[in-house]
């Protein structure tokens, strides 16, 4: 479904991303790993056509993306649900949920929106209680909620979500990767961004990990939740937690 | 399963999966491998500098003599604290070979080894026995863990005499034999010199390791013992056994080439050569974490078979043959390196050059490396009994570094 090749992204003279390869298969959920500062994020963005500057190829669906405005990636079936939510907190619930079907209303396709409000509504129904209130004075919980709502309103294809746990208490990150899980149920294709690695590799089919722009692992979640150094650099674990009689 | 899972790839999903896994082998190699950091930079070939699977031409090749240099742990791409289980191999020089696995290149590993078990027809509802010299040892416990892995019964490799081995195979209702052809040839002569009917088992199949066999060897087998025979290719170094392995077409052999990317190439001028024609088999491991291999020379001959299997495999099949790229023996399914036995006996005879010939040969049933050495006056001794002892000594010596028998002769001309 989506196919990058080494791909490069730069900010001046930083390269962020050197030379990066990595694909997702319809149905699965993907999880990219990585420290802070790594390229996660300029990777997404180059995703989304939110980067414009990057070399490489970047195929969805066997389109390529480059020179594709962020619109016409959304038309293409790509969604994000960026990092620290990025709702419109001025207007209410139901108006950010509309603006989310921005790229696909047109004449004639209330029903469908509706539909889709519907859907979401049901899938999140503290969106329905809080439909009229203004997003910026939601929950951080209750925020994500709304922005992979929105992001949903577009009908993607593949959705991509950037630190969808950031700032969130545990309860309610399980929650949003029950959603994540009942959302490939469905049929959505996922690439996920997550610092939260454990809880993203136990719902992930498969895992990358991102070291300074570079791709350092790729496997199975399953083999990549028993790595020593991905347990070492994105567990919680560091050299002092190993017992080591070798040295 | 794990091959139905690759059977849903399509071409561009595979040669995709495969930069990944390689462009992240050699990230780790570059970072992790003093080794393999200095060949990239004297070759000036950077890990982002490969962009497709072609570019794998342009990387430095690297053979046995690399793993005996940079003895013990020089190659490995971890911490040591990482590694779970450590494999050692005679070497081709003074030192062995010594290559690890962490917790996760074991997982992979007995996948692989699964998928090919698989192939030859093995299920959940199997026996396996295996049955490898001490010098393949190794792959025994790979065999047990991937058929474990499938829920297959196990009964591992241990050494028993010819009787005890066919007491279990058939009293343990032992439907699949792992073992070298040495071992299946003695065995089958065994059982008809004792008069022992093949009925009497439940043998069904026998995969053979560690070296090419013919059709002749193979229908021998077959007809003799009722069974179905398959090939299964590994190195004894890394990362183990069933690298290729037959299906039910015996088309040839697929190679794992999801995890282990195979190359042919002109063993004189190094040169990858055209598709279908007969080279040296070079491999370059994709997922290992711990012991990466970069365009690892095998001394393997091989040529790749074009035309589609009908199993359906998307994997890469190659013919295994039987000529060698390099000067090794296969004794037992155990690769020999001639210049290592002549190191070891100039150092153990006190001789500056000695001069010998090596020959495979059989004795009582089992394969041997047979030593004829040339006795001159450095060696000669008046006493037979030192003369006795020096040569039993070494024939002992010999035998544990390189794990197979030996029996060395006297010879007062050039052999």
């Amino acid at each position: 479904m989506l196919r990058i090749k080494n791909l490069k992204c730069s900010y001046g003279s930083i390269m962020a991303v050197q030379g990066v390869s990595l694909s997702v298969r319809q149905g699965e959920i993907i999880s990219i790993i990585g420290a802070n500062g790594s390229g996660k994020s300029t990777l997404l963005l180059a995703i989304c056509g939110l980067l414009t500057t990057w070399k490489g190829e970047i195929l969805f669906q066997d389109h390529n993306l480059k020179g594709m405005s962020p619109t016409t990636i959304v038309r293409q079936g790509i969604s994000m649900v960026p990092e620290g939510r990025q709702i419109f907190s001025p207007l209410s619930v139901m108006d950010n949920l509309k603006m989310g079907a921005y790229t696909i209303y047109k004449k004639g396709l209330k029903k469908q929106v509706d539909h889709d409000l519907e859907m979401i509504m049901n899938m999140f129904p503290i969106l329905r209680e809080r439909a009229d209130q203004l997003a910026g004075t939601l929950s951080g919980g209750e925020q994500q909620m709304l922005a992979i709502g929105r992001a949903l309103m577009a009908r993607p294809r593949l959705l991509v979500l950037d630190e969808p746990s950031m700032g969130l208490a545990p309860k309610i990150v399980e929650m949003i990767f029950a959603v994540i899980q009942k959302l490939r149920q469905e049929g959505v294709t996922i690439l996920l961004v997550e610092q939260n690695a454990r809880a993203a590799l136990k719902i992930a089919d498969r895992g990358y990990v991102l070291e300074t722009g570079k791709m350092v692992i790729q496997g199975s979640a399953q083999e990549l939740l028993v790595d020593d150094d991905v347990k070492r650099a994105y567990l919680g674990k560091d050299y002092g937690n190993f017992y080591d009689g070798r040295d | 399963m794990v091959m139905h899972r690759m059977k849903n790839l399509t071409v561009e999903d595979k040669n995709q999966l495969k930069l990944e896994r390689l462009q992240c082998t050699l990230n780790r190699a570059y970072k992790n491998v003093p080794f393999h950091r200095n060949r990239l930079l004297e070759s000036s070939m950077l890990p982002e500098n490969v962009v497709s699977l072609s570019d794998i031409e342009k990387l430095p090749f690297m053979d046995r003599s690399h793993l005996g240099i940079h003895y013990p742990y020089g190659l490995f791409a971890v911490p040591l604290r990482d590694i779970v289980r450590i494999h050692t191999a005679s070497g081709t020089g003074t030192n062995p070979s010594i290559s690890g696995y962490t917790k996760t290149d074991l997982m992979i590993w007995q996948k692989l080894v699964a998928r090919s078990l698989e192939a030859s027809g093995v299920t959940s509802m199997d026996i396996l026995q295996i049955n490898l010299p001490p010098g393949l040892a190794n792959w025994g416990r790979d065999y047990k863990d991937g058929a474990e892995n499938m829920g297959a019964g196990v009964i591992p490799n241990s050494p028993l005499s010819l009787a005890k081995t066919l007491m279990v195979l058939r009293d343990y209702k032992t439907t699949t034999l792992v073992t070298t052809l040495a071992f299946a040839e003695q065995l089958m002569e065994y059982m008809f010199k004792n008069e022992r009917n093949p009925n009497e088992f439940n043998l069904k199949r026998i995969v053979l390791v560690g070296e090419p066999v013919d059709t002749e060897q193979i229908k021998n087998l077959e007809e003799h013992l009722h069974v179905d025979v398959w090939l299964n290719y590994g190195l004894s170094e890394i990362p183990g056994p069933a690298i290729a392995f037959e299906c039910l077409h015996h088309c040839g052999m697929h190679i794992n080439d999801d995890h282990i990317l195979p190359e042919i190439i002109d063993p004189v001028t190094r040169d990858v050569i055209p598709l279908g024609q007969t080279g040296e088999l070079v491999l370059t491991t994709l997922s290992a974490r711990a012991f990466p291999l970069i365009r690892f020379r095998t001394g393997d001959m091989a040529r790749f078979i074009t035309a589609p299997c009908e199993c359906g495999s998307p994997l890469i099949t190659m013919q295994w043959l039987p000529e060698r790229a390099d000067t090794m023996m296969i004794i037992s399914g155990i690769k020999i390196s001639r210049e290592q036995v002549k190191i070891y006996l100039k150092d153990a005879l006190r001789v500056n050059e000695p001069r010998c010939a090596l020959e495979k040969i059989r004795h009582g049933g089992t394969e041997i490396l047979g030593i004829a050495l040339v006795i001159d006056d450095s060696l000669f001794s008046d006493e037979i009994k030192n003369l006795e002892k020096l040569i039993n000594n070494t024939s002992e010596e010999l035998e544990e570094l390189i794990g197979v028998p030996v029996k060395i002769t006297l010879t007062e001309q050039n052999p």
